[in-house]
């Protein structure tokens, strides 16, 4: 027991590794929001008259809107006049047109990350439009993805280049006063990703961004939007890792994803953003609104998630299941430690016949973190034959941390089936038993244990998050387990 | 004490206080009718004439053999001739609106002390009828002393075509190792309004077993508050309810496990018909330190109109890792493949229907703890099953 506990000790006490500040001098707004701020941003960017219009319609909405307070989350209030809404590299002028040509530093950042972006890129056949702070600064396999008629490119860039596309599609998944963050973000979001698939293609490659927020007291506002038109499909990997810093930070993303008649979206997220520290110190406060639209008959969307970091996570990636026989899923495994919380979970919301949801949520606790899981399953009345299956498992590692779930299920149509099941535990001290007396190491039977937990989450990620999940999983839980 | 006098003012600004759908505990049930009711009857000077009850109790009383008290438009009938049971001036004042109206309005509350083993269950039987629109209390305190054993019966009951609005409160303590069974039946009349509170504290190995079942109504809210404070303690509560045309049955279920090891666990069935809606929200609470908790909570429901809704939200709230919990919810339809074997044997619809919703409630009439009340209960469950069915013509045609 006692090598046991001490084993325990070190591997909690371990450090965040991805915890570095790179130094790249910043082209910052001062901390504030008025409306000059949201003009000053747009006017940086060289938008449209409409995008200007949007961004100050959202503010006062914003203005009008109260912090949500419902989550099982406590945290110190938010001044939002002490952040500062607008950071990009200085290098911004002379964007570079290949790896070659993107800041060593830059590169040199992603290295620390273990995932050397060029080599990544051309291993993995991922094209990579890698979002540092707040600006896209490299875009790769833009050629092939052309040919393909795929349009992959950075939000600012979208905006000037396919207006059509950003209007029409923009705030049509979630809309500017869908909750005060996703306001807030529609007001003053820096950059993000914006993609489209024509009809009938299959994207050639699986697309990936990277997410870092890197200068201090900037919080970040990505702003995604994924259309795929008829009967295409698309693999879309997010993931990020944050540099260490004792200032809270706040990260209000909006993740829209639009999919028409028989196409399917896959959109998988690693989220390793710096959780604070041992006391609870730092962090990133990561509020963010994602939802998928299923528009289209016979259309599908999933939503795959490794949650590991963050101080406080607010999180409910979601599917609106429109179309005939459309299919919604959510897979996620959130991992929470130190004084971390999360309240996360998802919500299918069912209007055509047919339609079918499954979620799969896997929940582990550790340390005297807090985790709940918060998901909505609603079946409209006109929802013939609508069908979910949902299924929250939680593991609860040490006396102090707790594990909460709050599902609600809204049945307006007989023809529903909908079923629940949740689960929670410690790792018992049998597995564990039956383990050690078969020559498993105390910390190889706990991960045994721990992936077989997650498995099924797993194996809906892309080969390439796959690893680097399981890695995420060593650093933020085992260091935990007991 | 003697209870203070309101003033009708502070009366309505209670009522006006009542819960809204912004509370979350109450975003799905919404009370304006209860408000309503209230504020009509304050506002008539709260007398109503009591219709003649004498039928509907003896129904009641007769059909099930147990030491009957009765309390009628809230005032308890005289005699009582049940050992361990006298009469409460006050009901103690609470934070929540529901207990400030109830300690307000309350003419008389009920005290029950269970000594020793009970060889006879105690009813108590619940039963309102006016004239015209009211507004009715009750407050009953159940005590189980250390090492006692019983059963209690408290039945709900209402007559009359005017409008009623019954709010009332319950509580059982439950002493170190005694053994409590409670069965509570609500059958009221198809349009009033009910507001039930339940709150149960179970001490060192004692033992409670609870049987709840939501035939009537129009508008009801039933809590169930469970206070696992001592080791050993084992709880074990069942709830049917069967909503048909324009009913709304909400049950609030929550259980807090403060000190392990300690055994929760719960079931909650609904068949619902017609234009109705049910919701079922159950919470299990682990604090910290309730080491060896095991908790578990069901909810299975029969959706068999169109026009029918159910909410259902299981909750688990856990601060401690030395826990066993879990939950499961079904919504759905009768199975397609048994509902075809009966119709090939030459059963219809309606009838093969029945069958299968009897199976689906006979489990917990089955489970149900107060054997004396049992064959009654049957029959009423059956009675109601088959109205049920018949109230919406939509389901069969």
């Amino acid at each position: 027991m006692a090598t046991e506990s001490e084993n325990i000790e070190s591997l909690v006490n371990r450090r965040y590794e991805h915890g570095f500040v790179t130094d790249i001098a910043t082209d910052s707004l001062p901390p504030g929001l008025d409306e000059g701020v949201v003009r000053a941003i747009s006017a940086r960017k060289n938008e449209p008259e409409f995008m200007l219009e949007w961004r100050l319609q959202a503010y006062r909405q914003w203005l009008t809107m109260r912090e949500p307070e419902w989550a099982h989350v406590h945290y110190p209030k938010i001044d939002f006049n002490a952040i500062s809404y607008f950071a990009a590299p200085k290098s911004d002028e002379d964007r570079p047109k290949s790896l070659d040509e993107v800041d060593p530093k830059l590169l040199e950042t992603y290295d620390k990350l273990g995932i050397p972006l060029h080599e990544r890129a051309r291993l993995a056949g991922v094209a990579v439009d890698a979002v540092f702070d707040s600006v896209s600064v490299a875009t790769t396999f833009k050629e092939k993805l052309s040919e393909a008629g795929v349009i992959f490119c950075s939000f600012s860039e979208a905006v000037i280049e396919h207006p059509e596309l950003v209007q029409k599609y923009l705030g049509s998944v979630v809309p500017r006063r869908d909750n005060f963050y996703a306001a807030l973000n529609s007001a003053v979001f820096s950059d993000g990703s914006f993609v489209y698939i024509p009809k009938g293609v299959r994207c050639p490659m699986e697309l990936s961004t990277y997410f870092r927020i890197n200068a201090a007291n900037t919080g970040q506002f990505e702003r995604t939007l994924i259309v795929a038109d008829e009967g295409s499909h698309v693999s879309y990997l997010e993931g990020c890792t944050a540099p260490m810093r004792d200032e809270n930070q706040l990260h209000a993303a909006v993740v829209e994803l639009v999919a028409l008649k028989d196409a399917e979206i896959k959109y998988s997220t690693v989220q390793n953003w710096y959780p604070g520290d041992e006391n609870g110190k730092g962090g990133i406060y990561n509020f963010v609104t994602k939802r998928g639209d299923c528009r289209g008959a016979n259309s599908k969307i999933s939503w795959t998630q490794v949650e590991t970091g963050s101080a406080i996570t607010w999180k409910y990636p979601s599917c609106l299941l429109r179309g005939e026989n459309s299919v919604g899923e959510f897979y996620s495994v959130a991992v929470t430690n130190n004084l971390q919380q999360a309240d996360t979970g998802t919500k299918m919301i069912h209007i055509g016949r047919n339609t079918s949801s499954t979620i799969v949520s896997k929940g582990i606790s550790a340390g005297k973190a807090q985790q709940a899981y918060r998901g909505l399953v609603r079946i409209m009345p006109q929802a013939e034959g609508a069908r979910n299956h949902t299924q929250c498992d939680s593991l609860l590692i040490g006396k102090e941390c707790g594990a909460h779930t709050f599902p609600y299920m809204e049945i307006k149509n007989p023809s529903a089936r909908v079923e629940h099941e949740a689960t929670t535990s410690k790792i018992s001290a049998n597995q564990l038993f039956y383990c050690r007396q078969r020559g498993i190491s105390e910390e190889d039977a706990v991960n045994m244990i721990v992936n077989g937990f997650c498995k099924e989450v797993f194996k809906e990620l892309p080969m390439e998050f796959a690893v680097e999940a399981q890695a995420l999983l060593n650093v933020s839980l085992e260091g935990a387990v007991g | 004490m003697s209870r203070q006098p309101h003033s009708i003012d502070e009366l309505q600004d209670i009522v006006s206080r009542l819960p809204s759908t912004r509370n979350e505990d109450w975003k799905y049930t919404d009370l304006a009718s209860a408000r309503d009711i209230s504020s009509r009857w304050l506002a008539a000077g709260r007398e109503s004439l009591s219709l003649a009850l004498q039928d509907e109790v003896e129904a009641v009383t007769h059909a099930i053999d147990a030491n009957w008290i009765v309390i009628a438009n809230g005032e308890l009938q005289h005699p009582v001739d049940v050992n361990g049971a006298s009469r409460l001036d006050d009901a103690p004042s609470s934070d929540t609106a529901l207990a400030e109206l109830n300690a307000a309005l309350l003419k008389d509350g009920l005290r029950l002390r269970v000594e020793d083993a009970l060889d006879k269950p105690i009813g108590i039987l619940m039963i309102d009828g006016t004239e015209d629109a009211s507004v009715s209390q009750a407050y009953v305190e159940i005590e189980f002393a250390p090492g006692a054993s019983g059963e209690i019966i408290e039945y709900h009951a209402s007559k009359g075509d005017a409008d009623q609005y019954a709010n009332t409160i319950v509580s059982v303590a439950v002493g170190d190792a005694a053994s409590a069974r409670h069965l509570r039946v609500q059958n009221r009349a198809a349009h009033h309004v009910q507001t039930g509170h339940t709150s149960v504290s179970v001490g060192r190995d004692a033992n409670y077993t609870m049987s709840g079942f939501d035939l009537g109504g129009g508008l009801i809210r039933n809590d169930v508050i469970i206070d696992i404070a001592a080791a050993g303690a084992e709880v074990s509560f069942d709830g049917l309810y069967l909503a048909g045309e324009g009913q709304h049955i909400d049950n609030h279920t929550r259980v807090d496990h403060r000190v392990g090891p300690a055994r929760s666990r719960q079931e909650y069935r609904g068949i619902l018909n017609g234009h109705c809606r049910c919701v079922w929200n159950g919470k299990a609470i682990v604090h910290e330190g309730a080491d060896g908790t095991d908790a578990d909570q069901a909810n299975h429901n029969l959706l068999l109109s169109e026009k029918a809704e159910i909410d259902a939200k299981p909750e688990l709230e856990i601060y401690t890792d030395d826990v066993k919990c879990s939950h499961g919810t079904t919504v759905g339809q009768l199975d397609e493949t048994s509902l075809f074997y009966l119709r090939s044997r030459g059963l219809d619809k309606r009838h093969a229907t029945q069958v299968l919703t009897h199976a689906f409630a006979s489990d917990l009439v089955a489970r149900m703890p107060v054997d004396a009340a049992k064959e009654a209960l049957a029959t009423v469950v059956e009675h109601r099953l088959a109205e049920l069915l018949d109230s919406d013509p939509d389901t069969f045609s």
